[in-house]
């Protein structure tokens, strides 16, 4: 016993194959069988020569080391556990990096694994502005007015209990950020479960009252509920309504009743066409302007609406319908802006704003005989009018252009702090103006539809507002009645702001009638 | 156009100069659209009979996008439905300012 007895030898290390593949025997299939880490399915029809190699299946793994220095071989570990317990002999390889190799045709991933290729594409990101390094200031948290603390809790009471009345009103509240009202989009309606009722999925009518608030700005959250019907913002301070309220499509009634507004948004116009759900509309009183004088005539205003918009004429609905139509009655001139929204026409409306009420403001009109347009020159092609009336020429300034660049940044928010104090007063002011274009949803030229910034050209028109019952009779005819939405006469004609991106965009203008065409004018009723 | 009988001053091109010393030779003709151009190759100034423009508040890489900008309106000037120039998003206020400074503000 002079010596333990010798335990048994080593078989000889297997041989390495290059790089770090499981070891196999030089028997084993042809490698390009077994690169895939899944061979392919082969069938007993397959008359591929490789078939035997396929079932001669693999060499039984083996353990790498002495009996006491054995390592339990991890699912993980099984390439590497050969290299690794051999290491003193081999020098140690590098940990390989997941890589993915550029000309692996087809990438495998593993079974039950959720990456897919996609994972690799990198994701456009938003351009980003050279942001200037920033003191270190202690984040400064939106703080939240007592007011719309209690805005929040009442519309998340209304989400909770599948109210679909939300009654904001008499809260006090100035600004009603995004944020608080963005649980109203998720409003469902809690169904009704009895016997014998069938389950049946509603979308909610959503009815948002904010009358009786000191809001200065339209919420903007609101527009993002798209089951809004009823919306009440009377008795606020409101002095503009975005243009894209214009997508609230399913609002029934709008009440913007004591406001400050001047003007409505032409936007507003695409809730009332012919056939679309707005029924109700509130719109007095407001100091909104008007007209110097009123002069009556039905003529050729479709034309005139086509000529500048391209809009196609009305349809006639089929069925019974009812709803609010409108009527052109008159127009203002057109007032002129440079990009810097510097005032470059004798004719201006937008000049004097104040935050307080006062008087309605009375404005000059353009001369009724160039509004009209003649019927017989208003021989207008239906389909051609479909595309942009008239395009304007030659690129865009440079200055609307690095205003779009700007526009395209992700922050926003803090594009103010990075311009405030190193442009001059009247360009952060057509910054400011174009940001708050941008948060309102964009805003486009009302002739040529392109969207703008800084808008060049803006007229009102002043509209007759109706609210119209058409009804199918017995015999198939049709008959239509219509009746003023308000009853007061000074209150009739409802000024709509349009703005055009460049000073070609401007209403039609069609040559001074002629005497007969005047007269023969004159006579229609 | 000038008349000054001049050589420089009657040029096909004329050279704009940034801050820092960059110097732009362009169609004398494309720079009309910028007012203030305009306005410096009039009468008897020194740009104007010299033909050579120096900008020091304006640096050569926002002189480079006007420039740019002075040729793309050249060249489009008479197209419809003109796209938007290539701006840098890192340019562009300087380059709001560099338009307001040049009249660069209307669309005709």
């Amino acid at each position: 016993m002079a010596e333990e007895p010798s335990l048994p030898t080593l078989p000889p290390p297997l041989p390495r194959t290059e790089g770090r593949k499981r070891g196999r025997g030089a028997d084993g299939p042809p490698s390009g069988l077994s690169s895939n880490s899944s061979d392919p399915a082969i069938f007993s029809s397959d008359d591929d020569p490789a078939l035997d190699n396929y079932v001669h299946g693999r060499r039984k793994k083996r353990y790498v080391g002495t009996w006491y220095d054995q390592h339990p071989v991890s699912s993980d570990s099984a390439d590497s556990a050969l290299g690794e317990d051999m290491g003193p002999r081999l020098p140690k390889l590098p940990k390989r990096k997941f890589r993915r190799q550029a000309d692996s045709g087809v990438y495998l991933g593993l079974e039950g694994s959720t990456d897919t290729d996609d994972g690799f594409e990198l994701e456009p990101c938003a351009a980003k502005l050279p942001l200037p390094p920033r003191n270190p200031q202690p984040v400064v948290r939106k703080t939240i007015s007592p007011e719309e603390e209690k805005l929040r809790g009442i519309v998340q009471h209304c989400v909770e209990e599948g109210t679909e009345a939300v009654d904001l009103a008499d809260l006090g509240v100035e600004s009603i950020s995004d944020e608080s009202l963005e649980p109203l989009q998720s409003l469902t309606l809690i169904p009704t479960v009895t016997e014998d009722v069938a389950f049946e999925h509603k979308d909610p009518r959503i009815m948002v009252f904010l009358s009786n608030n000191r809001l200065t700005k339209f919420p903007l959250g609101l527009i993002n509920i798209e089951n809004l019907t009823v919306l009440s913002l009377r008795a606020n301070r409101l002095q503009v309504l975005p243009p894209c309220i214009a997508s609230l499509k399913n609002l029934r009634t709008l009440n913007v009743a004591q406001n400050f507004l001047r003007y409505l948004p032409s936007e507003l116009l695409e809730l009332m066409k012919k056939g679309s759900n707005l029924q109700d509309l509130q719109l007095h009183p407001n100091p909104y302007y008007q007209p110097k004088e009123r002069s009556y005539c039905e003529w050729g205003t479709a034309e005139y609406e086509q000529e500048t918009f391209g809009s196609a004429l009305e349809s006639e609905i089929e069925g019974d319908w009812e709803g609010i139509t409108t009527k052109l009655r008159s127009r203002t001139p057109v007032q002129y802006l440079d990009t810097a929204q510097n005032l470059r026409s004798s004719f201006s409306f937008s000049a004097a704003q104040s935050n307080t009420p006062s008087p309605p403001k009375e404005l000059d009109q353009e001369d009724f005989w160039e509004l009209a347009v003649p019927r017989e020159s208003g021989n207008i092609d239906r389909q051609d009018r479909q595309t942009p009336v008239r395009s304007r020429r030659g690129p865009p300034s440079l200055l609307e252009s690095a205003i779009r660049a700007a526009m395209s940044v992700s922050e926003l928010e803090e594009l103010p702090e990075l311009y405030n104090d190193r442009i001059p007063h009247h360009l952060s002011r057509v910054m400011d103006k174009a940001i708050d274009i941008t948060k309102e949803g964009g805003q486009r030229c009302s002739v040529c539809r392109r969207e703008t910034w800084s808008p060049l050209t803006e007229w009102i028109e002043f509209r007759e507002l109706r609210r119209t019952h058409v009804k199918r009779s017995l015999g198939g005819g049709r008959i239509e009645s219509t009746i003023h939405i308000t009853g007061n006469d000074d209150e009739v004609w409802v000024p709509f702001v349009r703005k055009g991106c460049s000073w070609r965009c401007i209403p039609h203008k069609s040559p001074s009638p002629s005497r007969e065409q005047r007269e023969r004018l004159l006579m229609i009723p | 156009m000038d008349t000054n009988g001049d050589s420089a001053a009657s040029g096909k091109y004329i050279t704009l100069v940034s801050r820092d010393g960059w110097e732009f030779v362009v169609l004398r003709e494309a720079t009309m659209i910028s007012p203030t151009i305009k306005g410096m190759l009039r009468g008897q100034f020194a740009e104007a009979k010299t033909g050579r423009c120096t900008f020091p508040e304006i640096s050569g890489v926002i002189l480079e996008k006007v420039v740019e900008y002075f040729q793309f309106w050249y060249k489009n000037q008479d197209k419809e439905d003109v796209s938007d120039m290539d701006i840098p998003v890192e340019l562009c206020l300087e380059l709001l300012v560099a338009a307001d400074y040049f009249g660069l503000d209307k669309q005709y």
